[in-house]
């Protein structure tokens, strides 16, 4: 009798361990099931720093305008559904960059899709990305960045291929 | 009775002629990749990585200049477009009788993944929104992407939309990914995703 119960509780302890063991498996590999990878909520994984790119000269990619926040982040969420997993646009007011308001012309409101650019190189790859996920986008010249908001710096590579951009070209300004 | 006989036996003769035609001719069809001399080579793939120390150490820093050494083109089968897509050095670009050598280390993706999806004509599985390497966050965070390293592919990306946890296209070659070490982010719903990385 004592041996019986002797067993039934090394055979829960077993039983409970191998249960946490596949928990823990199988943590990684639903994460929420929210679309996003591990590595979007892994507290080990490095986050870059918010770079604002104030005072520079960058070259944006624009989608649309809109009047309303509400409006601006429902169709941004409708883009992001495209691309996968890849951060898109983001929403910045027109006012943050000199210029754009005269280069966009008519505009359904003050707020764009925007996301900003140290290198045309780095413009044209997030371009042809958009475009082969068919989402519009178009490259601006380079305008003085107001820096309200982040617009999405240090996505693209470094001239002498290292790594990523992060930090001004020389002559860009800031 | 016996007329009942002759005519079941014949039928069943035609039923039996009519599956090996199909099963041979299917035989014939599906392999003609390899018979044209395409083989599944298996050549200088790197070891699989886990987590952001690990794709590091594999793959060195994200967006550097070997994350997208390498090119192919893929067709999608709905709108007939040519993709190109571009990935890290390690994962492809080595010659063999299919792919010209470009000093790429291994077989994998332009060889082995893409010429078994071919052979086992599932390209019609392949459809449209197709990219490879972009030096890019995940949405909503400043953490590089996989695809920042050159070692993710997204494929059918219109059928196969971010947070949709089943998938109707990729899963006919799913199998293939995952046997060359690739890791599908059907996982965390994002069905169109596929990595050579785990634990990111």
């Amino acid at each position: 009798m004592r041996a019986v119960r002797i067993a039934t509780v090394v055979l829960v302890a077993v039983a409970a361990g191998g249960i946490g063991i596949l928990r823990a498996i199988g943590q990684e590999e639903t994460n929420g099931r929210t679309g996003a990878p591990p590595a979007a909520t892994d507290p080990t994984v490095p986050s870059a720093p918010m770079d604002m790119g104030t005072g520079e000269r960058l070259a944006l990619v624009v989608g649309e305008t809109f009047a309303s926040r509400e409006r601006a982040e429902a169709a941004n969420a409708g883009i992001q559904g495209r691309l996968g997993h890849l951060q898109g646009f983001y929403v910045a007011p027109v006012a943050q960059f000199v210029g754009l308001a005269e280069h966009l012309g008519a505009r359904d409101g003050d707020l764009v899709l925007v996301s900003a650019f140290r290198t045309e190189e780095g413009a044209r790859e997030f371009r042809d990305f958009l475009a082969a996920m068919g989402v519009r986008g178009r490259i601006t010249p380079r305008m003085e960045n107001r820096g309200f908001v982040f617009v999405g710096l240090g996505q693209e590579r470094a001239p002498d291929g290292s790594g990523p951009l992060v930090e001004p070209l020389p002559g860009a300004g800031a | 009775m016996a007329r009942e006989r002759r005519v079941r036996a014949r039928a069943w003769s035609v039923l039996a002629a009519a599956a090996l035609v199909a099963l041979l001719g299917g035989t014939a069809v599906a392999g003609h990749w390899a018979a044209n001399g395409w083989r599944d080579e298996h050549r200088g793939y790197p070891r699989r990585p886990y987590g952001y120390r690990g794709i590091v150490r594999t793959f060195g820093a994200p967006c550097n200049a070997r994350t997208d050494y390498n090119s192919m083109y893929l067709r999608a089968a709905d709108n007939g477009h040519y993709y190109r897509i571009r990935f890290h050095k390690k994962l492809g670009g080595k010659g063999t009788a299919f792919v010209p050598e470009r000093g790429g280390r291994s077989t994998n993706l332009d060889n082995d993944v893409r010429g078994h999806i071919a052979n086992g004509h599932l390209d019609r599985y392949l459809r449209s929104g197709i990219w490879g390497y972009l030096c890019r966050y995940i949405a909503g965070t400043t953490r590089y992407s996989t695809h920042a390293w050159g070692i993710a592919v997204d494929v059918s990306a219109v059928d196969e939309p971010n947070g949709q946890c089943h998938s109707t296209v990729n899963r006919h070659h799913a199998h293939i990914w995952k046997g060359h070490r690739w890791k599908w982010g059907r996982a965390w719903c994002d069905p169109m995703h596929f990595q050579y990385a785990a634990g990111y």
